[in-house]
């Protein structure tokens, strides 16, 4: 409980300190400072999590499991290096917005934490009406976000996004209502009848039309802010818009957290009515959005769009994986969702700088990064290999276990799909990096934020790598732990 | 308070009526051409499920759904419509000129809707819910005619009203199936819509400003 508090409540504070004139000006060294404690804290959890089980707290309301822990680790760590790059990108952002389109200083920042807050309660939350809460202000959050800059793209990816994930999450409400209702004639009325882990205990007693219903619901309310097909329209158009750092936490972060939503309500459903009805529409679901990003990828010219599908990509591997519902490969697409986030945070990160010093978004103008910015170049291949799952990434070997789980598993089609998919993508993306990584360098290029915003990015690639070649052991019992929440 | 019991709410009259004004206001928004109009109709629609709950509060005596039910009438009887009324004052009070349903047809629409939602109701949950059985459907129809309001009309602000309209039967669906959540989740939930909302209407006046118009149709800018 002693290391809940603080998670839950230095994000907040530093998001009105940011605020506060005295810190405005320095809001970006605070919003690092908050999100490296956050990290710290965030280890402390996870080394608790794996040393004796769950911690709980606030009378059942919070509760950290094996899979909160692990995204915890995810939205902090993934914050950290996002605050730490946005504290030399934003100026150079703002340096080229109209005067009156600024935001007053520490705004910014301040909506970033509370993004971060969101994201930590969703984590942490075993009530399920508070995990709504929590998923519901980081969607707000992250609205504004998306809109930063006043162009007329912005707006529209904004409105778009809002709108679109208002009605998302208004099913999850319905979800939770449903779900609460086939609990009240075991739990009575009250919160218990909301708390993920009470029901969790007594699901098998629950009326499972209602869990069976709920579950469609939470499918399309939190799969629709997860980046699902065919609930994805808004992602490409969000992650295109919103500021670079924004855009990786979104994709990794929020991602993690409005998939871990789904997932809870996945494994309810599952101790409910057996296991196969929810694994089924999640392996349908992961497949298709495997397949629908495939083209989108290989035509795309646009950088963070391409990220964005590629997003819906991995989310669907990770959906896909957990379906399949083997340990082999629940285990591999738990250790997707974890290592993915350093892959694709890292592209995101390293792009921003690409486009500032390209001066263009487009990846065609982005020839010859390898020898334009050595540094910059490596940084993107390394980001690629992540992506496409190729050694020394860890993405790889999450992949491999996935679709060795799968094929071992009763479902080959989907596993065979999934397979012609990610080599269809393999071979798109592998184009896209060749044409950008290599060839003749631009002459106008040039690296517009100081040497000291590569560090976050070269963090990140080392721990992608690192965990291509080495799970420590205590990573290794957290993600065990992490399957064993979404199996029991 | 004893939910084991389905039945232990006789089907009262106040109920059902406000039942009735709850479908019936949702319908008048959709027949509206008027933003304003839609947007006073939403302000009954809240009134309305203000009121069931209240009368659910009256008939248990459970204070916290009296609690929850005035919070309801306050934040979506009141501050919602007038938020979503300013805006729609400042953009002139937009007039949705070409929906995609004439006003014939779209009410044609929605009532096939509240048959289908009628029937199925039934067949969905069966006849073993009683409880304050009048809500349940009038929760599923209202859903699909927001639902409907959404994706019909090209207003941007128009299209929230449908969100929020949306969100009222969702909320009636908590209170008929299980009166209300607990108090707390039930005042996160609300000041998160309201915040919800008047971020909506922040981007409406936004649209406006880039796009010249409150018309989503202009949207297009990002493709593929």
């Amino acid at each position: 409980m002693l290391v809940l508090l603080p998670l839950l409540l230095l994000a907040p504070i530093g998001a009105v300190a940011c605020l506060a004139p005295a810190l405005a000006l320095r809001a970006g060294r605070v919003a690092t400072l908050v999100t490296g404690a956050l990290f710290a804290l965030a280890l402390v959890l996870a080394g608790r999590v794996v040393a004796s089980g769950p911690v709980e707290g606030a009378h059942l309301w919070l509760r950290a499991d094996g899979l909160s822990a692990l995204v915890t680790l995810v939205v902090t760590s993934v914050a950290f290096a996002c605050a730490a790059y946005g504290e030399y990108y934003m100026p150079v952002v703002l340096d080229r917005e109209r005067a009156e389109d600024r935001w007053p200083a520490g705004r910014y920042e301040a909506l970033f934490l509370t993004l971060v807050s969101g994201m930590m309660l969703g984590a942490l939350a075993n009530n399920l009406g508070l995990l709504w809460i929590a998923i519901e202000a980081a969607t707000l959050a992250s609205a504004l976000l998306v809109g930063y800059y006043r162009r007329p793209g912005a707006v529209e990816a904004g409105w778009k996004y809002l709108l679109l994930c208002s009605v998302g999450i208004a099913l999850a409400l319905l979800a939770t209502v449903l779900l609460y209702y086939s609990a009240v004639h075991v739990l009575g009325d009250g919160s218990r009848g909301l708390h993920w882990s009470v029901l969790r205990d007594v699901a098998a007693s629950l009326d499972p039309r209602f869990v069976k219903l709920a579950f469609l619901f939470a499918l399309a309310g939190y799969g629709a802010k997860a980046g699902l097909a065919p609930m994805h329209s808004w992602l490409p158009d969000a992650y295109s818009q919103a500021p670079t750092p924004v855009a990786a936490l979104m994709s990794t972060a929020l991602l993690a957290t409005s998939l871990s939503a789904l997932l809870r309500f996945h494994a309810v459903t599952a101790a409910c009515v057996g296991q196969g009805w929810s694994n089924g529409l999640l392996i349908l679901f992961g497949v298709l959005s495997m397949v629908m990003a495939t083209p989108f990828l290989l035509v795309q010219g646009e950088y963070k769009r391409l990220l964005a599908y590629s997003s819906i990509e991995h989310t669907g591997i990770i959906t896909f994986a957990i379906g399949i519902g083997t340990p082999l490969a629940v285990f591999g697409g738990v250790l997707h969702l974890f290592v993915q986030s350093y892959a694709k945070s890292l592209a995101f990160l390293v792009g921003g700088s690409i486009a500032r010093g390209s001066g263009s978004r487009r990846m065609d103008q982005w020839s010859g990064a390898l020898e334009a910015s050595p540094a910059l170049g490596t940084l993107l291949v390394g980001a690629g290999l992540g992506l496409v799952g190729l050694p020394p990434a860890a993405t790889f070997f999450s992949e491999w276990l996935a679709l060795a789980g799968a094929f071992a598993s009763p479902h080959r089609g989907a596993a065979i799909t999934a397979l012609v998919a990610l080599v269809i993508v393999f071979a798109g993306l592998t184009f896209h990096w060749g044409r950008m990584a290599l060839g003749k360098a631009r002459p106008r290029f040039k690296d517009l934020l100081p040497t000291a915003s590569h560090a976050p990015l070269w963090a990140l690639l080392a721990v992608l790598v690192l965990l291509g070649f080495w799970l420590p052991a205590p990573l290794r019992a957290l993600l065990d732990r992490a399957v064993e929440v979404l199996r029991s | 308070m004893n939910l084991q019991l389905p039945d232990w709410l006789p089907r009262s009259n106040t109920v059902n009526l406000l039942a009735g004004a709850f479908l019936l206001s949702a319908l008048y928004a959709a027949a509206q051409r008027r933003t304003l109009a839609a947007i006073t109709a939403y302000r009954f629609n809240s009134l309305a499920l203000g009121g069931i709950a209240l009368t659910v509060a009256f008939a248990t005596g459970a204070h916290h759904i009296a609690l929850a039910a005035l919070l309801v009438i306050a934040v979506k009887g009141v501050t919602i419509p007038s938020l979503l009324r300013k805006q729609a004052l400042r953009g002139g009070g937009a007039l949705e000129t070409e929906p995609y349903f004439g006003v014939p047809a779209g009410m044609l629409v929605c009532g096939a809707l509240v048959v289908i939602a009628f029937s199925q109701t039934r067949a969905l949950f069966g006849s073993g819910v009683s409880i304050l059985a009048s809500c349940l459907p009038v929760s599923v129809a209202t859903t699909l005619v927001g639902m409907f309001l959404m994706v019909s009309r090209k207003q941007a602000l128009m299209q929230v009203v449908g969100l929020v309209i949306l969100e009222n039967a969702i909320f009636l669906a908590a209170v008929s199936l299980t009166y209300g959540m607990p108090l707390v989740v039930e005042m996160g939930v609300l000041l998160d819509l309201l915040v919800g909302v008047a971020l909506l209407g922040l981007f409406v006046s936004r649209i406006e400003q880039t796009h010249g118009s409150g018309d989503t149709t202009k949207l297009s800018d990002l493709k593929g």
